[in-house]
């Protein structure tokens, strides 16, 4: 008879899971952070117009 | 006039106008003319010595590393480049996206170029080159060969580009009829191209599934066609902002003042997109170390070269890409984007000859011969690239 005395979470799928769970929380702060682009106004045609363009 | 009357009459017409505007334009003597017509004068030679004594003469692949640098480069991550192509003609045509629709011309030009150059060159590379047309003419087929797969869809999807590049042409050429009939094909043609991309990007990553020994096992995995189209959409994304840069520089007649500020902005939806495709690959990546427990193989060379791929040229640009796009700051977008390509390179060359055979003991280095035939290529491919945008309304209408 077998006995698990630990779960070791590197053998199991148990750092996937929580990978992925961070993966969806991030991804979700991700595009909120880049939708909020934009927001710093006319400051920022200062900083764009110094690149050349 | 009969109907055979008008056509002769249309076609030498046309015929003129192309004679004429073959006739060189600008001046000769600029920096790029002066590096590029000795390497390609040199380079043709070394074609010369490759077709007729055989590729041993030139390069230094063998029998144990029978892809080189013209496979790596060329063909697997010239191929890559190429993926903002059906990037933005989804997001345009498919989407209905018009904000990017003033760099859709430009783009399908920039994918078709790289897939007739680059894909193009896997001629210099086969021992038998004529043998190139038996996965189309039916002789030995090889269904079960992914090199069937990726051989029809770069047939296919450069017709494909022709055909939503054609209606420039004839634009160019004042055939109003034959570009009205033409434009009506786009919309087909790109989501013909779109299937085709998603699975030959994939398929060129599928091409490595069968050297599973060969591969070192921080880049070989079960999942590299997913990786494969994954990082081309982010490739793509960064050569259209870094070819961009360049054509903003270098053909800043061609472009109104109104299209100089609205790149601005589509720059910055360009940055957005590379930066939420980094993201998604990074953690695949994280996912596939997990899953596959590559925590040992990290403590050698070959690891710290796999984290100096994916922490310095994909998680990093991928901060760099949210942060400039945050602040709007675009030099450091263009800076993310190159070091976004570098990775794709670093990526595709770890796989297909860095770390192919990595335990052998005398590993392969490109030739001289190979470098200067592949910067032949891509020298020949700006020449092509220039003498198309200066003619024809690739850049805005003329």
């Amino acid at each position: 008879m077998e006995f698990y005395t630990y779960v070791n979470i590197f053998e199991t799928k148990g750092l996937e899971y929580l990978l992925l769970l961070s993966f969806l929380v991030l991804f979700i702060l991700l595009v909120r952070y880049l939708s909020g682009y934009g927001k710093k106004g006319p400051d920022a045609g200062d900083k764009t117009s110094k690149t050349g363009h | 006039m009969s109907n055979a009357a008008v056509f002769t009459s249309e076609f030498s017409r046309v015929f003129r106008f192309f004679l004429q505007e073959l006739k060189p334009r600008g001046k000769w003597l600029t920096p790029f003319n002066v590096i590029s017509i000795p390497i390609i004068i040199v380079g043709l030679v070394i074609l010369y010595f490759r077709f007729v004594y055989g590729l041993g003469s030139v390069t230094n692949l063998n029998q144990e590393f029978p892809w080189g640098l013209w496979i790596g480069f060329d063909v697997v991550t010239g191929v890559a480049f190429a993926g903002g192509s059906y990037v933005v003609t989804f997001v345009v045509y498919v989407m209905r996206n018009d904000k990017y629709h003033s760099i859709v011309r430009v783009t399908v030009l920039n994918g078709l170029m790289a897939y007739v150059f680059y894909a193009g060159a896997l001629v210099l590379d086969l021992g038998r080159p004529w043998h190139i047309v038996n996965p189309i003419i039916g002789n030995s087929f090889g269904y079960n060969s992914v090199l069937f797969l990726v051989s029809w869809h770069f047939l296919l999807y450069m017709i494909a580009m022709f055909v939503e590049f054609s209606p420039v042409i004839a634009e160019w050429a004042k055939l109003e009829k034959v570009r009205k009939f033409l434009s009506a094909l786009t919309l087909g043609a790109v989501i013909f191209g779109i299937t085709l991309s998603i699975l030959h990007q994939s398929g060129l990553g599928a091409l490595f599934l069968m050297a599973k020994p060969k591969i070192h096992p921080l880049w070989y995995s079960e999942f590299i066609p997913i990786l494969f189209f994954v990082s081309s959409i982010y490739a793509g994304l960064a050569m259209i902002i870094f070819e961009g840069t360049i054509s903003h520089k270098v053909f800043k007649d061609l472009i109104g003042d109104g299209n100089h500020k609205r790149n601005e902005e589509i720059v910055l939806g360009l940055a957005k997109g590379a930066a939420i495709t980094m993201f998604v690959y990074y953690f695949f990546q994280a996912l596939l170390f997990v899953h596959e427990q590559r925590w040992n193989l990290i403590h050698d060379f070959w690891g710290y070269w796999y984290l100096v791929e994916i922490i310095g040229f994909v998680l990093i640009p991928c901060c760099m890409f949210a942060y400039a796009v945050r602040n709007r700051n675009l030099g450091l977008i263009k800076v993310a984007s190159v070091m976004a390509l570098l990775g794709i390179i670093l990526n595709r060359l770890n796989v297909s000859v860095i770390a192919f055979r990595w335990y052998a003991a005398d590993h392969y280095y490109p030739s001289w011969q190979e470098i200067v035939v592949t910067l032949m290529v891509i020298s020949v491919e700006i020449w092509v690239l220039r003498w198309i945008i200066t003619r024809m309304p690739v850049l805005s209408k003329h």
